[in-house]
């Protein structure tokens, strides 16, 4: 097995008695696509500055690309592409002049480079703008053409789908798609956004006060979300009745509609459909339900 | 290294604020040239309202050497505030924009950002002093003031460049004031504290141990004589501001 891109082993960091992050042992293999997720606060952020040596953890330690961390340990930021936070840039400077500084203190790039990224992430209209006139979505893809800019063999983004429209935001998982498809690159990603993790990520840590709570590959996801059959009726007591008497187990909502949630019902909705009908009830809704990734999120934390 | 000083280079050509320190030290020179209008001839100038009609000045006499040395001394008051801006800006930007976080993992390591930040900011400073070393001198010429000679322009050229250099060093701690305090309002409060500092421990007669009021004494008072421990104390704060600038923005959490 080639060494992981990420290893973080006993990571804590504590400012006084805070403890912003607390004994995160990370692992991300070249080419996955890792999303940590969390709520505002929960660490994700001093997490990331750990992994890019912005932050000098308390104690434990961080191995990027197989090396570890350390003021003297630059040369491997050549590997490494990144984007923290809000995107930044400096408002003199054009777009292109923007990418042309990150081009040379990431080392000699071809200056094609420059127009390319420009042409890759749609900025060629703004190309010769003052950065300072970016909307935010604009400014994020700036963001991003820096972080691509020197074909690095790992990404760090934080929130990578801040300020950009929905359309931005499916442009942007698609060439995070790309870029880890064709090139296999390495993307780490911290996100809030529940539904873009799971659409992106193939590993989702969730972290929750400091602490990493649960990893699961993004294919198990729908295993650990639960689900639910909701029948709606014109005349929900009667249909209760029917359905308690044929060996279910209905909870009746205060919207009238009733939830099952045993494997049964969930695995054939059509045997609820058939006692209802033969009780004289017949649905007039029928659906599995599936937990969104918002009471998974809260439930994992809460437990 | 050559990287980051391209980069600095690039960003300080695109700001205003070179510009703006070039026009307040302009008008620095046109005060200077002003005052030795007025010593020229105080009649006249209380005749064109320049001075009050029972003003009178007294700040010697209106010629080279006394315009030299006037030009020293706004170097050394002038320079504390505007080449420290300069500081305040290279350095406070990168936090008050938040582009720091993009200076921090690249291969380019973070000491030669700092130090092309302070050669930037040098060489910066030194086209300042020039500017207005030729600009003084053309007003000057104008003017008409006497007693130019080879001796007198190299001696006097020869102390606005120490005491500009002796400023320029003195604005280490401004940068570093402006990393820690990741902006622009510490560093210019260590600025105001540089100048009303300086006064006060002039005013009270210790001028030549503090480093900050080394600079306007040796420019006043031209005397090589009482300088030495002086600008060690100047090289010495120089010095460990540069270094502590270094070690911060190598070693400090980035964390905002």
């Amino acid at each position: 097995m080639t060494s992981p891109v990420i290893d973080t082993r006993g990571l804590t960091k504590r400012y006084g008695d805070v403890v912003a992050v607390e004994d995160l042992s990370l692992t991300v293999a070249a080419g996955e696509t890792y999303a940590l997720l969390g709520l505002n606060g929960a660490g994700k952020m001093t997490t990331i500055r750990m992994l890019l040596g912005m932050v000098r953890p308390t104690s434990g330690s961080v191995h990027v690309l197989g090396t570890a961390l350390g003021p003297g340990a630059h040369g491997l930021w050549s590997r490494v592409g990144y984007l923290v936070e809000t995107p930044a840039a400096y408002p003199e400077l054009t777009v292109r002049e923007n990418l042309a500084v990150a081009a040379r203190l990431r080392g000699v790039l071809p200056r094609s480079r420059v127009s390319e990224m420009i042409e890759r992430l749609k900025l060629t209209a703004y190309a010769d703008k003052r950065a300072r006139t970016l909307s935010l979505g604009n400014a994020q893809r700036l963001g991003l053409a820096k972080a691509l800019l020197h074909e690095p063999d790992l990404l760090i983004l934080d929130e990578p789908a801040n300020g950009l429209d929905p359309a931005g935001v499916a442009e942007i998982r698609d060439l995070l798609r790309e870029l880890s498809r064709d090139q296999g690159v390495t993307v780490v990603l911290s996100s809030h956004i529940l539904t873009e993790v799971a659409r992106l990520a193939t590993r989702i840590g969730v972290i929750h006060r400091g602490r990493l709570v649960r990893e699961l590959e993004a294919a198990d996801l729908n295993a650990f979300l639960n689900q639910r059959l909701c029948v709606s009726a014109r005349d929900p007591e009667s249909a209760e009745r029917a359905l308690t008497t044929a060996g279910f187990a209905p909870v009746r909502l205060d919207t009238g509609a009733l939830v099952l949630t045993d494997a049964r019902s969930v695995r054939e909705p059509d045997a609820v459909a058939t006692v209802l009908v033969a009780a004289g009830c017949p649905p007039t809704r029928l659906v599995v339900e599936q937990d969104d990734l918002e009471t998974f999120f809260l439930r994992e934390v809460e437990s | 290294m050559i990287d980051a000083l391209a980069t600095e280079a690039l960003k300080t050509r695109r700001s205003r604020v070179p510009l703006v320190t070039a026009v307040v030290f302009t008008v620095a020179v046109l005060v200077g040239g002003l005052f030795m209008f007025i010593l020229q001839d105080q009649e006249r100038a209380r005749s064109l309202g320049l001075i009050g009609t029972k003003a009178a000045l007294v700040g010697g006499q209106a010629d080279w050497p006394t315009y030299f040395s006037f030009l020293a001394q706004i170097t050394a008051v002038g320079g504390i505030v505007v080449f420290g801006l300069v500081s305040v800006w290279l350095f406070g930007r990168e936090f008050s924009q938040n582009t720091v976080k993009d200076l921090l993992a690249l291969p380019t390591s973070r000491t030669s950002i700092v130090a092309a930040k302070f050669v930037v900011a040098l060489v910066w400073c030194l086209a300042l002093t020039f500017q207005l070393l030729v600009l003084g001198l053309l007003i000057g010429v104008a003017l008409g003031l006497p007693g130019l000679s080879a001796e007198v322009l190299a001696r006097g050229a020869a102390v606005i460049v120490a005491t500009a250099v002796m400023t320029m060093l003195l604005t280490t701690p401004i940068a570093f004031a402006s990393s820690v305090g990741r902006g622009y309002l510490p560093g210019f409060g260590v600025i105001i504290a540089s100048v009303f500092c300086a006064q006060i421990v002039a005013a009270l007669g210790y001028g030549r141990y503090f480093p900050w009021s080394v600079p306007a004494l040796f420019s006043g008072l031209a005397g090589p004589d009482q300088v030495p421990t002086g600008v060690l104390g100047v090289v010495l704060v120089g010095a460990t501001g540069a270094v502590a600038t270094a070690l911060w923005w190598r070693n400090a959490d980035q964390d905002r």
